[in-house]
């Protein structure tokens, strides 16, 4: 089932937007694999009568650091390199991998992928030629580049901010991790796209103790397709700080409620509430399979009118963008449900040509390893025209939702959960004491349906979310605004009233 | 055991300490898999790659570096070793930063029974066969399923090699294959529901039927059709088997004695106290045969065991890998998990959950006047810091000892330690069909919130 699994919180931070200097050295970095041999090896995957055949090369050089007690536990580096190819017969496909970079190892898998046809022939090799794109991240100093010590110094720092904000907080854990991950794909067509992405996370948790060996924790932290010069805007100390906040904020929390509320979402990373209730659920894979319920529903109403979802590649130095896809097809602004009406999914080639339509650059893998599916990118609720104050204050009883852990959707019957981490009952509009965290459920329409106010202040998560589907991780942005939605399920344990 | 791949190991090892590394570990792997997926009667997608890769540990003056990479050659090998020691030199000393030492990396057991030679065998044909014979038998109990998410079978055939600097150097192999279905079912109303049914297994011998997989799946899917939200209230819980098992692999998370020792486990300090009723037990064994999370050795080398965690009730034991130990004052469990692209790390081997005087899973139902019956759930749940519990669920309504309909869009919650003192009953159907093997459990008293 496609899932969402993370450990992130929303932000008030708002995203720099691209620089304008050039997007790196004079020379980019030579692709992964040179575009004649890619043309050799699409001819072989051709070669027993496949309609189509796609090489994927990828290089991606990984740093990390983790702490823990208060100093570096430890300094990781890796590099993971390799080629994927594909063949497509109708709507058979052969994916084989090589992480053997040698001519006879590539050849091999290449012959393997071709294995999904069977009726051999002699193909020409295609030229394939590069086809320009846009840019949406500039990063002066490729990460992979960057002093390690100038990471170690970011997890340092936050630890110390973390211990200085209360007494009370108890343990920290803080890590950082960036990739830079070169790509080029050519395919059958003549395609041919290159690009290099870069990509970063600073991540704290926070363990806080209270009285009576009670223990609350918050998580906080952030980054994007940015340098290291991004962290003297999201500086450590105010995201370790913002855990540590979340830790404090919560302990003496009492029983979340069990049943339906209405429920306030605060800003943020709350948007895993569109991708899990309705993102997923738009995948052309699982309309061109009939397993989505959302399969057949474009033109229909199936939210309330104030529900506009746009997922979009394309925003600046999001974690979520992409210049190209995974089938070097650039990114797009989709606009998936306007004033409550579905206007369209998200699309990769093969779905899109077998649905009849076209690809929305959504094509993504995890690596070489993996044949691209259709995913999102960046997705957002469009903003509305009220204040957070005027929409706590139109609640008189209910749940104010400020932080949340991950999500996970059963994308047939719709269901979605997603787990609120630091929340407050609401009493006469205003915020009274904090609760325990809580599962939330719901089925995606009902609950779009139920969207009763959306505030004026969309804001994009941090750039933290990492969401899993059919085993492949693939890197998401997500935003909302403060939302109102008149009834949603809480996982809690305090019966309340009721019997 | 004389392999190429343990050759690589060994070389890193050799390099490292001629580069500078007083002590460095080397871990490597080789993987061969397939996998195969039907739909209508004809292949889907055939996918099939052989990968390896090594990944090189170095402790030098107490600190730890950690490179990989899939370049195996020499000059491969050296890039990875000196990036590995220059990044030691970013992290901070630590006395406990150290690598088990000859007498404890001594020899390892004999044959747990992880290769199958008809796994290794195993052709194309055999796995095209087994998915369509799913998908067909899935198709055959109703007219409702209408399709498939994915219906397949895979095989991977694996090599893992380790050595280091402290005196050791093994490999050894490992197979399973696999059989998945996920039909889909529609409902006169036009509601889908998803069903769900995987094997696991180390011997092709041990893997259930393809037909038998196929019908479980779309039974699992038939049986929701119609499913109606749930009521709100307290009422006793009954997980089946699968579901159980993910519950006691989020116990077993709490285990992990790094997090006992930095006290954010809801576990630490509760050694040798009564947490779950004096029938139920739980092991890490890693020595279970045939077992999909058995080894002869684990992530840092060490002979692999059998790690009793709660006997009788009672908690007798966390989870430690050699840095943890060191610092807590215990001994490694040899529970080490580890990939070559990764550090070793605590995990579980095959954890198994034990239960004295079991009834059966219809007697378990039957006890029960108003109820749950959890066949599936979404989301993680589990806060092992804090011990508090929410997640998502749906299955089948009890009635008066009967499952009486589907139910979905509800949540289970509760505090972990009191849901262990709530375990009232377990089921005589430990199924063991991945890492974490479990019976039916039932709680005695659950918070359901749904309509």
């Amino acid at each position: 089932m496609p899932r969402t699994r993370t450990n992130q919180r929303p932000s008030r931070a708002v995203r720099r937007p691209a620089r304008s200097a050039p997007a790196r050295g004079p020379v980019a970095p030579a692709p992964p694999l040179d575009p004649r041999s890619a043309e050799r090896l699409i001819a072989i995957a051709m070669g027993r009568g496949a309609d189509f055949a796609e090489v994927y090369a990828e290089r991606t050089e990984r740093t990390g650091v983790s702490l823990e007690e208060g100093r570096i536990r430890s300094a990781q580096y890796g590099v993971d390199r390799g080629v994927g190819i594909r063949a497509i017969s109708g709507a058979k496909v052969g994916y084989a991998w090589s992480d053997d970079l040698d001519p006879e190892a590539l050849e091999r898998a290449a012959q393997t992928a071709a294995h999904i046809a069977a009726a051999p022939r002699e193909v020409t090799p295609p030229r394939v030629r590069r086809v320009p794109l846009p840019t949406h991240y500039r990063v002066l100093e490729p990460l992979a580049s960057s002093a390690v010590d100038r990471k170690v110094e970011l997890v340092l720092r936050g630890d110390r901010a973390a211990r200085r904000y209360d007494p009370r907080v108890q343990q920290v854990f803080g890590s950082y991790a960036d990739q830079t991950r070169t790509i080029c794909v050519g395919n059958s067509a003549g395609h041919w796209a290159q690009d290099v992405q870069d990509l970063c996370r600073l991540h704290f948790q926070v363990v806080a103790a209270g009285k009576g060996g009670e223990r609350r924790t918050g998580f906080y932290g952030g980054g994007g397709r940015v340098d290291l010069r991004y962290f003297e805007s999201f500086t450590p100390e105010a995201a370790a700080q913002e855990a540590a906040r979340q830790a404090v904020a919560t302990l003496g929390a009492v029983d979340a409620p069990a049943g339906p509320q209405t429920v306030i979402l605060a800003p943020g990373w709350s948007g895993i509430l569109l991708h899990e209730a309705i993102g997923h659920g738009l995948e052309a894979d699982f309309i061109r399979k009939g397993t989505s319920l959302f399969t057949g529903k474009v033109g229909q109403k199936v939210a309330s009118e104030l529900v506009t979802v746009i997922d979009d590649g394309t925003v600046a130095n999001a974690r979520g963008s992409l210049n190209v896809d995974d089938e070097g097809i650039p990114a797009e602004r989709k606009v998936l449900i306007e004033g409550g009406v579905l206007r369209g999914y998200m699309s990769d080639r093969l779905n899109a040509q077998l649905l009849g339509g076209r690809s929305t650059g959504s094509g993504r893998r995890e690596s070489f390893r993996h044949p691209p599916m259709p995913r999102m990118t960046n997705t957002f609720l469009a903003p509305g025209d009220e204040t957070p104050e005027e929409i706590l204050a139109s609640v008189k009883r209910g749940l104010y939702c400020a932080h949340f852990g991950g999500g996970q959707v059963d994308i047939s019957n719709g269901n979605f959960v997603f787990e609120v981490a630091e929340a407050y009952l609401i009493e006469d509009g205003k915020l009274g004491r904090p609760v325990k965290n809580a599962t939330l459920i719901g089925v995606g329409p009902e609950v779009l349906r139920h969207v009763s106010r959306v505030g004026c202040d969309p804001t994009p998560d941090p750039g933290i979310g990492t969401c899993g589907k059919d085993g492949q991780m693939v890197q998401v942005g997500v935003g909302l605004p403060t939302v109102r939605i008149d009834e949603l399920t809480v996982g809690g344990t305090s019966l309340g009233g009721r019997a | 055991m004389e392999s190429a791949l343990l050759e690589v190991a060994e070389k890193a090892v050799t390099r490292a300490r001629r580069r500078g590394a007083p002590q460095a570990d080397a871990w490597a792997e080789e993987a061969r898999e397939s996998s195969v997926r039907v739909r209508d009667g004809e292949v889907e997608d055939l996918q099939q790659s052989t990968g390896k890769g090594v990944g090189v540990r170095v402790v030098s003056a107490g600190r730890l570096g950690f490179a990989y990479g899939s370049d195996l050659s020499a000059a491969g090998l050296d890039a990875l070793i000196d990036r590995a020691l220059a990044l030691a030199k970013s992290a901070a000393p630590d006395p406990a930063n150290r690598l088990p030492g000859a007498r404890e990396l001594s020899r390892r057991h004999g044959d747990l029974g992880l290769l199958d030679p008809a796994v290794e065998a195993l052709s194309t044909e055999w796995k095209i066969e087994a998915a369509k014979t799913m998908e067909r038998a899935g198709r055959g109990i109703d007219p409702r399923v209408k399709t498939f998410e994915s219906v397949g079978a895979s095989d991977v055939v694996a090599e893992i090699a380790v050595a280091s600097s402290e005196g050791l150097a093994d490999a050894y192999r490992s197979s399973y294959a696999a059989l998945f279905a996920v039909p889909v079912a529609q409902g006169d109303d036009g509601q889908l529901q998803t069903g769900y049914w995987v094997d696991q297994r180390r011997f092709l011998s041990d893997l259930e039927p393809a037909e038998q997989v196929g019908r479980k799946a779309a039974e699992r899917a038939v049986r929701m059709l119609g499913a109606k939200k749930g009521p709100t209230c307290k009422v006793p819980v009954v997980l089946e088997p699968l579901q159980a098992a993910a519950f006691f692999g989020g116990i077993a998370a709490a285990l992990d004695g790094k997090r006992v020792h930095q006290k954010a486990s809801f576990l630490a300090g509760r050694l040798g106290e009564r947490i779950a009723p004096g029938w139920l037990g739980l092991v890490d064994d890693g020595l279970y045969p045939r077992g999909v999370g058995s080894r002869p050795f684990d992530g840092e080398g060490l002979p692999t065991r059998r790690n009793p965690l709660v006997e009788g009730g009672e908690l007798r034991g966390y989870l430690y890998d050699t840095y943890t130990a060191l610092k807590a004052k215990a001994k490694s469990t040899a529970t080490a998990g580890r990939s070559y692209q990764s550090l070793p790390h605590i995990g579980t081997t095959t954890l198994l959950v034990q239960a004295e005087r079991p009834q059966s899973a219809e007697q378990l139902v039957r006890g029960v006047k108003k109820g749950l019956y959890v066949t599936a759930m979404l989301g993680h749940g589990a806060d092992t810091v804090t011990g508090d519990f929410s997640q998502g669920a749906a299955g089948l309504w009890i009635e008066n000892g009967e499952l009486a309909r589907p139910v979905q869009e509800l949540t289970i919650a509760g505090n972990l330690l009191e849901m262990l003192s709530a375990l009232d009953a377990a089921g005589d159907d430990l199924d063991m069909r991945g890492t974490v093997g479990a019976p039916t459990v039932r709680f005695a008293e659950l918070t359901v919130a749904g309509a």
